[in-house]
């Protein structure tokens, strides 16, 4: 059965409603396009105990671990501000015994989504990897992070990882239509294969448009409205990462950032201020606009480059003519229920 | 008194009353994608057509030519691949799925593939095609049959119903829990399934058909419901979609081509005399 109709909500409603303490998170975006909105408003909802899903980590997964939101972490890649000299949320955590982490490779990580997205319990992936300690040491998974089998056709030694299947997916997106269908297009990343593996998803999009929009465009949905459980407007929403078609990196934020998580009381401080201390995104760029000017969010704003529009169409969209002539067999609907009766076509 | 309707017409319609609002519904080929329309104009209008081909949610305009007619309809909300409508299913995303007949056995497995012998066939069938992948794993199957056979033992099982009835299809471990077909209609009535044995009983019977008519077809002792009643007879509404929307079903196939013929045929000949 699909899910209530229309379901635009609140960035505040929805994590409130959807992500439970103890859930598996999946952050479903991959290095541009955060949904740092939903990840802020989590860190800003205290959720606890998570296990923390993230093809590669960049402040969003730093912002959430500084905030103690995360118990283990599954990634492939972590930030690390500043150098040798720096530091991070991840490294500070895993020093204080507070976080555990799983290493996969971006493949192998890819793979669990894929397997968890399609139904299947484990995938195959390639052998090379068991020759490094990302197979040889494992963490909270322990005996599951991978296992061998022999191919039942060839016999060979086969490498498998075990399907992920997070309990919530939060994904930043283009566009959406007020039902959930959600449209992405740029670098596809484990985009799709994040939110639908997931048992319960989360949209906020830059805009929702017209469900004709989405009609005339079923190629870019990467997320049916059926499997989706709540859509949030956020424009900004992935700032100070970029969003293709909108706004590029802000690079000069970015840093800001940087700067700021290569120690624990710069990121608290850098949190209070753009995560604590705004209670939306709407708050996060008037006081942007505040510090920096209007200027610096006009210099990101993308210039349109738009793709050729694919031509759906089709010679008629119905089966009689302008003359109200059934296309195919030439007569008009009268005439032709006229010749059923003749042919004693009807019943009874 | 109502409009005056065909065989074909009454099947479709009963089709289409078997799509709730808010279900995700697979459509097979044949009448089923009729029975969809209809369904999305008149009373589930929140339903999400799906076709194997991968596209899924539209509103169809036009009578479907094949399972990926995507100009029968303009534009819809996604696009997947086979692959993944199949995987999707599997994980518990399609409420029902239609499916035609040439078998069916009293437990409701299908045979689509052959009639005779495999390897030298009397009739070569279609095959599969998605009906085993659906039948295994949308929630519900709605069976449906306009000239298939009952018959005591299928000559090649292509989609499992309820297996050897009981709970074997439950009990293999290789099924959702509660799967498998709820209704079979055909042009005659209405069947449906024993929730004990699994076996196929008749629980209407369309106006006009004599119960021996049907039990003429079967070849096994048919039970019958207690309370077997007459299929509801379809209402002008209905009637009036489904000969806007699809009128070669409503006359039939050999009509169709009949008119169809006379149609080119007259095209043809003007062309002639205007040249002349």
């Amino acid at each position: 059965m699909s899910k209530a109709i229309e379901k635009v909500t609140t960035a505040q409603e929805a994590i409130s409603r959807l992500v439970q303490d103890g859930d598996h998170l999946i952050i479903g975006n991959y290095t541009l396009g955060a949904c740092a909105e939903l990840v802020f408003e989590t860190v800003r909802q205290a959720k606890k105990n998570l296990t923390l899903y993230s093809q590669s980590g960049i402040f969003d997964v730093e912002v959430m671990v500084a905030a103690g939101l995360v118990d283990r972490l599954v990634s492939t890649y972590v930030l690390r501000s500043g150098g040798k000299s720096g530091g991070s949320a991840v490294e500070r955590a895993l020093k204080a015994g507070t976080l555990e982490m799983e290493d996969y490779t971006n493949f192998n990580y890819n793979a669990r989504l894929t397997a968890g997205m399609h139904g299947f319990s484990f995938s195959p992936v390639f052998e090379g990897v068991m020759s490094t300690d990302l197979f040889k040491v494992r963490g909270f998974m322990g005996d599951d992070k991978y296992k061998v089998i022999d191919c039942p056709f060839t016999g060979k030694e086969t490498l498998m990882v075990p399907a992920a299947n997070p309990d919530v997916c939060i994904v930043h997106v283009q566009r959406a239509d007020k039902y959930g269908n959600a449209q992405y297009w740029g670098a596809m990343g484990s985009v799709q294969a994040a939110a639908l593996a997931s048992k319960r998803i989360i949209v906020s999009c830059e805009e929702i448009v017209d469900h004709e929009v989405i009609r005339s465009s079923p190629h870019h949905t990467i997320i049916p409205a059926f499997r989706t459980d709540a859509v949030v407007e956020i424009p900004w929403c992935a700032h100070p990462t970029e969003v293709v078609g909108h706004y590029n990196l802000d690079k000069f934020a970015y840093g800001m950032f940087q700067m700021a998580a290569a120690t624990e009381d710069g990121l608290k401080g850098w949190m209070d201020e753009w995560v604590y201390g705004c209670q939306d995104r709407a708050a996060y760029i008037d006081h942007y606009v505040e510090v920096f000017g209007n200027g610096s969010l006009d210099d990101l704003k993308a210039k349109p480059y738009y793709s050729a529009p694919a031509n759906y169409g089709s010679a008629y969209t119905s089966a009689w003519d302008e003359n109200g002539r059934e296309r195919t067999m030439g007569v008009t609907l009268d005439e032709l229920e006229t010749i059923m009766e003749e042919r004693g076509l009807f019943y009874e | 008194m109502s409009k005056r309707y065909t065989l074909s017409e009454l099947l479709i319609i009963a089709v289409a009353r078997e799509i709730h609002d808010y279900e995700n519904v697979v459509l097979g080929v044949g009448l089923p994608p009729t029975a969809g329309a209809l369904a999305k104009a008149l009373h589930a209008p929140n339903c999400v057509l799906m076709l194997e081909s991968g596209v899924m949610d539209f509103e169809p305009l036009l009578q479907a030519n094949h399972i990926a007619d995507v100009m029968s309809f303009q534009g819809f909300s996604y696009s997947t691949d086979l692959f993944s409508a199949f995987t999707m299913t599997y994980r518990g995303f399609v409420d029902v799925c239609f499916l035609g007949v040439a078998q069916v056995d009293r437990f409701g497995n299908l045979n689509t593939t052959v009639i005779g012998d495999y390897a030298k066939p009397d009739l070569r069938l279609p095959g599969s095609g998605g009906a085993a992948d659906f039948m295994s794993y949308a929630k519900k199957t709605v069976l449906t049959m306009r000239s298939g056979e009952f018959v005591k033992k299928l000559d090649y099982l292509t989609s499992p119903g309820y297996l050897e009835g009981g709970d074997s299809r439950d009990r293999s471990g290789r099924f959702p829990k509660g799967s498998g077909p709820s209704i079979l209609l055909s042009t005659k009535g209405i069947f449906k399934f024993d929730p004990e044995t699994k076996e196929m009983y008749l629980a209407q019977i369309h106006p006009g058909i004599q119960l021996a008519d049907i039990q003429k077809d079967i070849p096994w002792e048919l039970k019958i419901a207690d309370n077997l009643v007459e299929t509801e007879p379809p209402n002008d509404e209905e009637i009036n979609f489904i000969r806007k929307f699809a009128p070669g079903e409503s006359v039939g196939h050999s009509l169709m081509i009949e008119l169809a013929l006379k149609n080119i045929m007259g095209k043809i000949e003007s062309r002639k005399q205007t040249k002349d």
